[in-house]
């Protein structure tokens, strides 16, 4: 059984991609041996209205329950979001919002991003951030959205104390800086950008936050899913290390879903 | 080389993935500093990976990065601690040598120093657009060894990482290097080490002679699917360049016949090494 948490459907404005819509990601997943993925919305990502995509991403999604869990995308900068949370978690039950803060104009520090944090932490579900969808030294003309930064991920973590984070596609997460900011037992950290063997991050971030902070993730459709499989196939060098908890058992029991 | 537990995980991944033969064609020592002569974990550090991925070879080099014209004595330096990496680990580590173009007739003494003490090839960093006249001595010098010029690469279109590597090459001065010096065996290095590899793959599609390598931190999809369609599979070589399960599971994960995998995974720079002996 695999779960994975770093999954995206819809178009990407800035390169083809070929596994994004769900029954072709179904295919992906299927080779792959990939049982459920989190997935969200890239149009909620680039259309004004992000709720419209939500609402793509529920028609999309829904015949496929047992495989896809939806992410919901909120824009609190655009008019009547919170009636549009609401309608994600309440309405479609919507296990899990995440914000693009960069993309959508504001951060997560300011007024827009606390209130939206905040209503989130409201409903008891996680946050999931993503640091960025693709490396920058290839960005299009048009896209100007720059990698979400550590700091400011840990400034939130502490102004929202009972909010729970899912972090994915991260690179540079120092596990002892995340416990400083309250974070062990309340995030979930894929790998689809570090490394269990050689640089090490995962068994470095498994000392400091418990083996529970870590998930599979792998980044599709932007990336190769392969690489989070090679590294999944590595936990079972380390001393530190669960496979079955890693692969899906940190996700399921994070989100309060079935496995 | 020593094999892990044959029981270890391959949901998703072909069988027997990690038996596999393996050449990294692109990697480094010591490029978080060498702290003093005992310390030898990044070294070692290295080899256990190799050994959990079944990457048999590693191509390293030590670049001055960073802009810096670096003088002689301290590319002999970083030179001399990829020979002692290779010391010690014989048939796991093998050397590029790392040249500045700048320092002139040293880099090209340099060079025969590095081959003498077993180096298979040079690495060029990006002091210098490949374009640029000073590289043509260090060009010609491979040439006459017989060896491989592996260059760093990028397209880059972020214009703040543009600012602090202006002259970074991209293909297209790769490609004019390999019309002046044909013969030369040119690798363009990390297809996937930030920047527009897209553009980079469409950029050496006109130029035969000129080899790429799969290594990088991006770990896109159909990357080496583009490799194998635009150039074919002949012209494409596995490397990490550090990102070592990454770059394995890029192989792995794109649509290659076993043989095509294999080419790319060794047989491929095998084939350049054994021109040097040719």
């Amino acid at each position: 059984m695999i779960i994975d948490v770093n999954a995206c459907l819809g178009h990407y404005p800035f390169r083809s991609l070929r596994f994004n819509t769900a029954e072709k990601m179904l295919g992906l997943m299927d080779r792959n041996g990939i049982d459920r993925a989190l997935v969200s919305s890239l149009h909620a990502v680039f259309y004004r209205d992000a709720h419209r995509g939500n609402e793509e991403l529920f028609e999309d999604t829904k015949s496929h329950g047992s495989r896809f869990i939806p992410v919901a995308t909120v824009n609190p900068k655009y008019v009547g979001w919170e009636r549009d949370l609401a309608e994600a978690v309440e309405r479609w039950k919507m296990k899990i919002v995440t914000l693009v803060p960069n993309h959508h104009g504001y951060s997560l520090a300011d007024e827009h991003g606390r209130a939206a944090l905040t209503r989130i932490a409201q409903y008891g579900v996680p946050v999931m951030l993503m640091q960025r969808f693709e490396d920058r030294r290839q960005r299009h003309h048009w896209d100007r959205a720059e990698d979400l930064q550590v700091n400011e991920l840990l400034e939130a973590a502490g102004a929202h104390p009972t909010l729970k984070f899912v972090l994915v596609n991260w690179l540079g997460l120092d596990g002892q800086r995340l416990v400083e900011a309250g974070l062990k037992g309340r995030c979930l950290i894929d790998f689809a950008r570090t490394q269990v063997v050689y640089r090490k991050e995962v068994p470095k971030l498994i000392e400091a936050l418990g083996v529970e902070a870590i998930a599979f993730g792998s980044h599709m459709p932007f990336d190769y899913v392969g690489p989070s499989l090679v590294k999944l196939a590595n936990v079972r060098s380390l001393r530190t290390g669960d496979y079955e908890k890693i692969a899906w058992q940190n996700a399921a029991g994070f989100l309060e879903i079935e496995g | 080389m020593s094999r892990p537990p044959a029981a270890l995980a391959n949901v998703g991944l072909p069988g027997q993935w990690r038996a596999m033969r393996k050449f990294d064609a692109h990697n480094h020592v010591f490029l978080s500093g060498r702290r003093s002569n005992t310390d030898w974990s990044d070294v070692d550090n290295l080899i256990e990976a190799a050994d959990v991925l079944g990457i048999e070879r590693l191509f390293c080099s030590r670049p001055i990065t960073a802009g810096v014209m670096a003088n002689i004595d301290v590319v002999r330096d970083a030179n001399d601690s990829v020979l002692a990496a290779m010391k010690r680990h014989p048939a796991r580590i093998f050397g590029y040598c790392f040249v500045q173009p700048g320092n002139g007739a040293s880099a090209l003494e340099e060079i025969d120093r590095c081959l003498d003490g077993g180096m298979i090839g040079v690495k060029l960093y990006n002091q210098f657009r490949y374009i640029d006249p000073v590289i043509f001595p260090i060009a010609e010098k491979c040439i006459q060894r017989r060896i491989p010029f592996l260059g760093h690469s990028a397209f880059l279109t972020d214009p703040r990482t543009l600012a602090m590597q202006p002259k970074t090459s991209h293909a297209l001065d790769f490609c004019a290097l390999s019309r002046r010096y044909p013969e030369l065996l040119l690798i363009l290095g990390h297809i996937n080490g930030g920047g527009d590899w897209e553009w980079e793959i469409k950029g050496l599609r006109d130029c035969p002679n000129v080899f790429l390598d799969t290594s990088g931190s991006v770990l896109e999809d159909d990357t080496i699917g583009l490799c194998v369609r635009e150039l074919g599979h002949q012209r494409v070589l596995f490397a990490t360049d550090a990102t070592m399960e990454g770059c394995v599971g890029k192989i792995l994960s794109a649509e290659l016949t076993p043989t095509q995998r294999e080419d790319i995974f060794w047989r491929n720079f095998q084939q350049i090494l054994e021109r040097r002996k040719a």
